[in-house]
């Protein structure tokens, strides 16, 4: 059995359906990757299965049924990065770490000094050891992605699933925030679903990538098994005339790049 | 560096000591003048006015103005609108309606008090029940349903001073939309004071909560917050110590909006002790307002003049600080 499943996947916005139908599953230490184009529903894809909109269909997660279970249940299952944070007002940095604590305390508990000491970890872990009293709302917007991903981390739940987590990060934080994903994902029993914006982050870090275009599956990628022939029709679909480059960094990493390939004169058509 | 902790906390305790200082002030100040000495002698006289008059009028002002501070933090929290204040969910028409029935329809003070306070409360539960048709319950549902209720409570009011009598009940009722402290005494407070403090000793621990509301909907629920059902209860108990004290006092301007910016533009975050910061600037302002309101003409003036005069140089003052920093 698949550690997570999502069957039959139908969502959308009031009557305008966006995701139609669509299934797929991994398995637990997975990170998969999900790529379209702008609205081709990945962002909708991610809701639905996290509960925040409507859907049919189900999702399960190790055996247990997501739509069945109350918010704090499912907070202690599966947590979400928006693309976004809609925290506005003046808080702490560390305090927005804490809230990731909620769904282990009761209504009236308050955060104990172990879970201030796991916060302040996974703040020394994406970078921002020092900013722990600083204002959210005064960090960048890629920091503010930065504590929203050490709040998740001290969720302590199996399924991460992130909105385009890299979309206000710089090159060397972009790179640092899915390092952080893949070393999470070394416990055994923790599986991540992120939308990505940029394809080649995406095939040097996703396991199995799924290709969704007008809210259905095109198909899906192995990127470290597959050959770049089968992979370039497939992103062709999606991106238009590319090709995929393989490179040895100088550390000896190996890397794949995604280029584009259409002439002036066919963007200008 | 002093940490924001210590600053909270200092701060506080500046607010106490204010809130104590006007204390003092509030119960000699008056009419009728009172003096310890006399107190001390055991003038009867002088005991009853400072028993039923004074002490209760101060009472009130202190725990009327810290619950309308610490309700305009909540609803600044959760509605994630630094305008937001009790008229956003129709509350403070539904008392002024249910007021003006009172002085029409009722006889005494008691009888005006507890018909705006069923005004309000009246107000609050069509808010509610218009807000639940909607299942997934946004907070845009309930500020569309409180504009409603707003209008109708204001519709009533207008077909209520329509048929009032224009020499006393008409007058009546616009004393009491412009809010006073002054037809209040020790015989009138005890139910709605319980209800206020009832209502802040559940929202205080609560904090931690209100402030998980601030966020977008779908994060909150995300880290576990059932988030309709609890900001249904926020609002309905910080509502409910609104109701609690404008039925006593009329409205009152300025204070729900004004303390909590107060407060937060001073400490910069919203720790627990910004909203206990939010209340005590309310105690003091609707203390301090109503000192002015009985001692500055020979007559007693409402005491909204005094919170907006009061209050709106002190926000101003902040914003530019602020600005500074």
């Amino acid at each position: 059995m698949n550690f997570f499943a999502a069957s039959n996947i139908t969502a959308g916005y009031g009557r305008k359906t966006i995701v139609n139908n669509l299934s797929f599953s991994m398995d637990s230490g997975c990170l998969l990757g999900i790529l379209g184009a702008n609205g081709s529903g990945k962002t909708t894809l991610l809701k639905a299965v996290c509960g925040i909109l409507p859907h049919t269909g189900s999702c399960t997660l190790d055996g247990k049924i997501l739509e069945k279970l109350s918010p704090r249940q499912l907070a202690r299952h599966c947590s979400y990065i928006p693309q976004r944070s809609g925290i506005s007002i003046d808080i702490s940095v560390l305090d927005v770490v804490l809230m990731g604590c909620n769904p282990r305390l009761g209504l009236l508990e308050r955060p104990t000094a172990a879970m201030k000491a796991e916060g302040r970890r996974a703040l020394a872990l994406v970078g921002l050891k020092d900013s722990e009293e600083k204002n959210y709302q005064t960090l960048s917007e890629g920091q503010k992605q930065l504590c929203i991903l050490a709040r998740t981390l001290c969720c302590q739940s199996r399924l991460l699933l992130l909105d385009e987590p890299e979309s206000a990060l710089d090159f060397h934080f972009r790179y640092r925030m899915l390092d952080i994903l893949r070393n999470w994902l070394s416990d055994d029993r923790r599986a991540a679903i992120v939308t990505l914006h940029d394809p080649s982050l995406a095939l040097n870090y996703c396991d199995i990538l799924l290709l969704l275009s007008d809210g259905s599956v095109l198909g899906s990628l192995c990127p470290k098994e597959d050959s770049l022939e089968k992979m370039e029709t497939m992103l062709q679909q999606i991106y238009g005339k590319i090709s995929l480059a393989g490179f040895i960094s100088r550390s000896g990493r190996k890397h794949l790049v995604m280029l584009n390939e259409e002439t002036k004169q066919e963007t200008d058509e | 560096m002093v940490s924001s902790t210590v600053k909270t906390k200092s701060l506080c305790a500046a607010g106490v000591f204010l809130t104590a200082a006007l204390v003092v002030v509030s119960l000699f100040v008056g009419k009728y003048p009172l003096s310890i000495r006399e107190l001390l002698d055991g003038n009867e006289l002088q005991w009853r006015v400072f028993l039923t008059l004074r002490a209760s009028r101060t009472l009130v002002g202190v725990i009327g103005g810290f619950a309308l501070g610490t309700a305009g933090f909540v609803y600044q929290t959760v509605f994630h609108n630094p305008l937001a204040s009790p008229d956003i969910i129709g509350v403070s028409s539904g008392a002024s309606a249910g007021a003006a029935a009172g002085i029409l329809f009722l006889s005494g003070a008691t009888a005006v008090t507890v018909s705006s306070f069923a005004g309000a409360l009246l107000a609050v539960v069509i808010v509610l029940g218009l807000s639940s048709l909607d299942r997934n319950g946004k907070k845009g549902t309930i500020v569309l349903a409180g504009i409603a209720v707003h209008s109708l409570a204001q519709t009533a009011l207008m077909c209520l001073k329509m048929t009032a009598d224009p020499e006393r009940q008409l007058a009546s009722i616009e004393y009491w939309i412009m809010g006073s402290l002054s037809g209040i005494s020790s015989y009138s407070i005890a139910g709605n004071i319980l209800l206020c403090i009832l209502c802040l000793g559940v929202l205080f621990p609560l904090h931690r909560q209100i402030i998980l509301l601030s966020g977008e909907e779908g994060e909150t629920r995300m880290l576990g917050v059932s988030v309709g059902k609890l900001r249904l209860f926020v609002l309905l108990t910080a509502t409910l110590a609104v109701s609690a004290v404008v039925s006593l006092t009329g409205l009152i301007s300025f204070v729900g909006l004004l303390a909590p910016h107060g407060a937060r533009l001073m400490t910069k975050n919203n720790r627990p002790g910004t909203m206990l910061l939010g209340g005590l600037l309310g105690s003091c302002l609707l203390t301090g307002a109503d000192i002015l309101a009985r001692s500055a003409a020979a007559a007693e003036l409402p005491v909204s003049i005094f919170t907006s005069l009061l209050g709106a140089p002190f926000l101003i003052i902040l914003i530019i600080r602020r600005k500074s920093i």
